[in-house]
């Protein structure tokens, strides 16, 4: 479904990434794992498009899209759950998630798409009034993921949504991914948190200093010594 | 007492248009963060286009808006782009420098276009008055409130209901999460640019009648307009219409009560006073 062949990427001339080969097949739910600057949120912001790739190319569903504008690859289906959630702070949660439908391609349903997300999260649709900036972390994750289904994501990329929860709404967050999951859509899941990943993904890729270190199911990540050293950075 | 009302009244009336002013710069900022410091010659090329109508069409200049709306929008957006956008992203100053570079270009091609006489361009409602009670009002000064009012109501309803105002509020919140929603940043703000130029165009027409114009008065406005912005708080669309009342309020306090440039000086000194004791301008709560 999404194919990344020697991305290259940074910023101001900077390699953050080099030669970065990742596959996401359709469905699948694949972990991006790494240590803090081994280049995950660069690798997802490549694949939305705010960061452009300095070589390589991004094929989804076969088509080219290293060019393709943001506007344009959420229109696709890519959809990006940022880190650090940010929410529009001063906006309702109503309209936090009216403006994850605001593409061209799930504009027109984005009613009943809203239906659905509030099924998913029923505690989002008992406080559509209030302030987005007044939720709780945990809160504020669930209209995160909220508003990127509103879009009608094909792929969903989930930056670090574990970062700053409880255990409680970790939990109930991946329990909501698995969910997902099930339900058919291709998740790329970005952590920090090794084990967590590791229980939830099928496969996984860990970054290290920008490049991939180990790439493989859970048990072989797990069990390689590289996966160790990338993230003790020794 | 009559004194009184009547300049209660015409600060009211004439602080709307300030606040209608203050609304294009503030929407412009919360989008781009660009203080347009040739907002007020943005004005002047309102006023001058529509005298420019009059003299060559005899265009009443509520007519000529007709014209000067879209053409000035249309200035707007060519300016975002080939000028301002290229500096966004680097030092304020710089953006700064730009649009009082900017300023003096407009000043004096109006000055070479239409000379340095002050000029004035007729109305026919221009010396209408109404007269309630003691209180006389110029027919002008009610137009200007009555639309600046509707615009700026307008301009509200389609921030809160409108995709394109969603997203206008979502660029200003965050620019980054608004990209990754599929909004088109550069082109949200090029528009609002555009927009606010645009807004400039009708107040101008506003202001216009029964007000001699000369090129070197737009930094008049500017200042007016800053002063607005300042008190209202950079993105608060209420503290922004609120400080358009005060400023016009005290501008015609100043006029009616003393002579000559204390009088003048009137806006200012209030404006200080204001900022001492709430320098977080005049509202609470920012919303935006």
């Amino acid at each position: 479904m999404l194919e990344i062949e020697g991305l290259t990427a940074g910023y101001g001339g900077i390699e953050v990434l080099r030669d970065i080969n990742v596959r996401l097949g359709d469905g699948e739910l694949v972990g991006l794992l790494g240590a803090n600057n081994a280049g995950k949120t660069t690798m997802i912001n490549s694949l939305s498009g705010t960061v452009k790739p300095m070589a390589g190319r991004i094929l989804f569903q076969g088509e080219d899209i290293t060019r393709l504008t943001p506007r344009q690859r959420v229109e696709r289906g890519i959809v990006q759950v940022p880190e650090g959630r940010l929410v529009f702070p001063e906006m309702s949660i109503r309209e936090n998630l009216l403006l994850g439908g605001i593409n061209s391609r799930a504009r027109p349903q984005r009613r009943q798409q809203m239906e659905k997300v509030l099924e998913l999260f029923p505690r989002l649709g008992e406080r559509l009034a209030q302030h987005a900036g007044s939720l709780s972390g945990g809160e504020q994750q669930m209209l995160a993921i909220g508003r990127g289904l509103m879009a009608d994501a094909k792929v969903l990329m989930l930056d670090e949504p574990s970062l700053g929860l409880s255990p409680l709404f970790v939990q109930y967050i991946f329990e909501i991914i698995d969910k997902l999951h099930a339900d058919g859509l291709t998740i790329l899941l970005v952590e920090q948190n090794l084990n967590l990943t590791l229980r939830h993904a099928q496969r996984c890729y860990v970054l290290e200093r920008g490049q991939v270190a180990v790439e493989g199911g859970a048990d072989a990540v797990r069990n390689d010594p590289r996966t160790k050293s990338a993230y003790l950075g020794l | 007492m009559t004194e009184l009302y009547q300049a209660l009244a015409q600060g009211l009336l004439i602080g709307s248009t300030y606040g209608l002013l203050a609304l294009g710069m503030g929407l412009v900022y919360g989008v781009s963060g660009v203080v347009n410091f040739s907002h007020g010659d943005f004005i002047s090329l309102g006023m001058f286009m529509c005298l420019g109508l009059y003299s060559a069409l005899s265009l009443d200049p509520y007519v000529s808006v007709i014209i000067t709306v879209p053409v000035m929008t249309a200035i707007g957006a060519l300016v975002y782009l080939f000028l301002i956008r290229p500096m966004v992203g680097h030092q304020f100053l710089m953006v700064v420098q730009l649009t009082l570079g900017l300023s003096l270009v407009l000043q004096n091609g109006i000055l070479m276009v239409f000379g340095g006489q002050p000029a004035r361009t007729p109305s026919i409602v221009e010396s209408k008055l109404w007269i309630l009670g003691d209180v006389v009002l110029r027919v002008p000064h009610v137009i200007a409130f009555v639309i600046s009012f509707a615009l700026a109501i307008g301009l509200y309803v389609m921030l809160r209901s409108t995709d394109f105002g969603r997203s206008i509020r979502a660029v200003h919140q965050n620019a980054h999460a608004a990209a990754l929603m599929g909004i088109d940043v550069g082109r949200v703000q090029v528009l609002t640019f555009a927009l606010g130029i645009g807004i400039l165009a009708l107040a101008a027409a506003l202001l216009l009648p029964g007000t001699p114009i000369q090129p070197t008065q737009g930094l008049r406005y500017t200042v007016i307009t800053l002063l607005v912005v300042v008190l209202g708080g950079m993105t608060n669309f209420v503290g922004i219409m609120l400080g358009g009342l005060i400023i016009g309020i005290a501008e015609a306090f100043g006029t009616i009560y003393l002579d000559g440039a204390i009088g003048l000086l009137m806006p200012y000194i209030i404006f200080v006073a204001i900022m001492l004791f709430r320098p977080q301008g005049l509202t609470w709560r920012s919303s935006k």
